[in-house]
């Protein structure tokens, strides 16, 4: 018995030291070492070798570990090695679709660094999913939003966006999202946005989808309209003085054949005060 | 054949009866329970993770299931001497090594079926989603296992356990990585140097073959030429091992 309480008191005392100098030696200030294991990754080719056939699973496990490892920077300093990392899991995974939304996630937080090349970065990560992954519009459409929001650049954005609008499957808030940005950043004529919200509000999928797609029909019409009609108008002020009160003015003139309708076929009215078109926007389709 | 089955029943038997067994079988049930731990780390598709690992575990547990319990199985017939029993009754000495490996690979399969049911129910609880294909992933690594529990039982008759165990457990690692080998044929100088090596890449097992996790996990489809000629590829290998081990066997001195 008392062998026995000696021996656990030994086992005691020792396991007491194995928690103190555990605890110590967590105390102790070492040099920051994020970073340094890295200069050891192997390549892809090495690493599928090793994984036996399971290249996935170290994927996984590097994406795992990416996760905990970039947890630790701070946004404004430099993610050492990130776009190498998230290329290693890549290679190692070319369908591994959440490694490039995750990895473009997180380059996307650093605010230190070249922004540029870190935009680049990202734009290289997105391609290369898009390459891997042909029939993901939803890789596509992260990518436009990231450029959208992130970088404020809205050209990346819009070429993004229409990947996502041309892959197969789609939904058509997308294909609506790429008509809406084209409208906005005047990437395409007037013209084309009208022959497009048209075909648009054919193929509309429900009724929120039709408005929609009318709500940016009516603005292209009106638009297009107000390039001829205004000109007009201001040729009127200059001729005769004044503003006219009615189109019927500007027909009497010679200036107009009839009243101009907008896209339900009502008649646009005329601001006096800067004498300009006023459309009269309402759904009568709804 | 009535002895090759009764070889079969009773080696099938006596496997499920080994403690090691057991083991393996606890751990692999284990890590694929775990795999729902692992997935908690990530971000986004839980499910990739689930069975990536499962699938994993399945080939990694149910190869070493293959390769200890082939060395337990036939090396304690021969040193216990209870082969001798055996071989005085009508059964010849092919009968014994087919029954042995017909034994070993029911074992292995019946494992193999449990661990991917258990891994079917993790992915059931994680994606609510039941995953068939992770079954025809299973009976792909069966197929594999087959091939080296052929050479298992090759080296079980040519040498000692630990040795033999070694030595399939090299077949396992090179038949994974014998593709390269034939990658490397392409950029290697000299026509006998390249032929060389294409001879031994002919005569390793390429175990890839029976690979299908990616399809699998990534749901993409699968060549039904690619199963087929798998199959094939299986039954000729072992076929052609299992008689290389009739060989030996047949002229083996068991005293």
């Amino acid at each position: 018995m008392k062998r026995t309480l000696a021996s656990l008191s030994v086992i005691a005392v020792l396991l007491s030291v194995v928690v103190l100098s555990e605890v110590r030696l967590g105390k102790i200030p070492r040099e920051d070492p994020l970073g340094r294991e890295l200069l050891y990754l192997p390549s892809p080719e090495m690493l599928k070798i090793v994984s036996l056939g399971n290249p996935g699973l170290a994927a996984d496990v590097l994406y795992l570990w990416s996760i905990q490892y970039y947890s630790y920077f701070k946004p404004h300093e430099r993610f050492l090695y990130l776009e190498t990392i998230y290329n290693l899991i890549t290679d190692l995974d070319p369908l591994y679709s959440d490694a490039y939304r995750i990895g473009a996630l997180i380059m996307q937080i650093q605010t230190g660094g070249d922004q540029e090349e870190l935009e680049q970065a990202v734009r290289r990560l997105f391609d290369k999913g898009l390459r891997n992954l042909p029939d993901d519009w939803e890789l596509a459409e992260a990518a436009a939003w990231d450029f959208f929001m992130r970088f404020s650049d809205r050209e990346t954005a819009l070429y993004f966006a229409e990947i996502a609008a041309q892959r197969p499957e789609a939904p058509a808030r997308i294909k609506r999202m790429v008509g809406v940005w084209r409208d906005n950043e005047n990437a395409w004529t007037l013209d084309d946005s009208i022959k497009y919200w048209r075909r648009a509000v054919d193929d509309a999928e429900d009724v929120w989808d039709r408005a929609m797609c009318m709500n940016q029909l009516y603005d292209a019409v009106v638009a297009r309209d107000r390039q001829v009609l205004e000109p007009l108008l201001q040729a009127f002020v200059v001729r005769y003085g004044f503003c006219p009160s009615s189109w019927d003015d500007l027909i009497r003139a010679g200036a107009l054949r009839q009243v101009p309708p907008d896209v339900f076929g009502d008649p646009y009215g005329i601001g006096t005060d800067q004498c300009s078109l006023v459309a009269y926007k309402k759904f009568k389709d709804q | 054949m009535r002895a090759v089955w009764a070889i079969t029943a009773n080696t099938f038997r006596e496997a499920i009866r080994d403690r090691i067994l057991y083991l393996f079988v606890s751990f692999a049930v284990v890590m694929v329970v775990g795999t729902k731990f692992f997935g908690m780390l990530t971000v986004g598709d839980e499910a990739k993770i689930v069975k990536d690992i499962g699938l994993a575990s399945m080939q990694f547990f149910s190869m070493l299931i293959a390769v200890m319990m082939s060395m337990i199985l036939i090396s304690r017939e021969v040193d216990n001497r209870t082969v001798f029993n055996i071989l005085a009754k009508p059964v010849r000495r092919w009968h014994f090594i087919l029954g042995k490996y017909l034994g070993l690979v029911a074992i292995v399969a019946a494992n193999l079926l449990l661990i991917t049911v258990v891994l079917m129910l993790m992915v059931l609880i994680v994606a609510g989603e039941l995953d068939l294909m992770l079954l025809f992933a299973g009976a792909m690594t069966v197929l594999e296992m087959a091939v080296l529990a052929a050479f298992a039982t090759l080296f079980a008759v040519l040498t000692r356990p630990i040795l033999g165990s070694l030595m399939t457990l090299a077949v396992f690692l090179v038949g994974h990585m014998s593709a390269d080998l034939w990658l490397l044929t392409h950029q290697l100088p000299g026509v006998l140097t390249r032929a060389v090596i294409a001879v031994v890449y002919y005569l390793l097992p390429n175990l890839e073959r029976f690979n299908f996790r990616t399809e699998v996990v990534h749901d993409l489809p699968i060549p039904a030429a690619a199963v087929g000629w798998a199959v094939i590829y299986a039954f000729a290998f072992v076929g052609v091992v299992l008689f290389l081990a009739n060989i030996r066997f047949r002229g083996k001195d068991l005293k």
